[in-house]
């Protein structure tokens, strides 16, 4: 098996390439390969807690959470999200690092496979 | 180098996509770009799947939540899952890019 770093920008809401991130990084982890997600930008906004589930929004809250009973590391980029308003400690979702972009790096080096989703 | 370009958008870039070599190159179209795989304008194919040596796959799950079947994807282009997807990233192409 193998190590897969994915690293995403894309909203939450307004973009499927979030969504797609999440269930690409899921079926990795089923499928026995170590996974780690960073999330950056506008992605930032998926880290955020107290998130409503509406029928017709990506909410991610439960799928993430999901990831990391199946041992994902997710991250979120502590400068994108405080830049947003997402304080770490207060804002973000237990289990998700609030974290520099070195984690990321560091991250990346070491894996077999790196998908860097840089658009909307 | 082996390089796996993501397509997920219906209107891209094709020039960026043309310009990128490898020993193997494999396209998969996810998200909107699964359109690539299924419209025709003006009764012609779309521009990216025009190069013979590209492997060209569709993510199944994509097409089938905007109402396409497989059999309504190009002869050239294989459907696959996101199990097959991962198999395909960790085993088959190196590099990784997102378009």
């Amino acid at each position: 098996m193998g190590t897969l770093t994915i690293g995403v920008f894309s909203s939450l809401i307004g973009s499927m390439n979030l969504d797609f991130a999440v269930k690409l990084a899921e079926t990795a982890a089923d499928k026995g390969h170590n996974v780690n997600l960073w999330l950056s930008g506008n992605a930032t906004t998926a880290a955020k807690k107290g998130q409503k589930e509406y029928k017709d929004y990506s909410y991610l809250i439960k799928k993430i959470s999901g990831l990391q009973k199946k041992g994902v590391q997710v991250a979120a980029c502590e400068a994108c999200s405080e830049a947003r308003g997402i304080h770490a400690g207060e804002d973000i979702i237990e289990g998700i690092t609030s974290i520099g972009m070195d984690w990321y790096v560091a991250k990346a080096a070491k894996s077999d496979r790196v998908l860097h989703i840089g658009v909307e | 180098m082996k390089l796996g370009i993501f397509y997920s958008d219906l209107r891209g870039n094709h020039d960026m996509l043309f310009r990128l070599k490898g020993e193997k190159i494999g396209v998969f179209l996810v998200g909107n770009g699964i359109y690539h795989a299924t419209i025709k304008e003006k009764g012609e194919p779309s521009p990216i799947l025009q190069k013979k040596e590209i492997d060209y796959y569709v993510l199944s799950e994509d097409l089938s939540t905007r109402g396409f079947s497989t059999d309504e994807v190009d002869s050239d282009i294989k459907v696959i899952t996101y199990s097959d997807l991962t198999d395909l990233i960790m085993n088959d192409y190196d590099k990784l890019a997102w378009l």
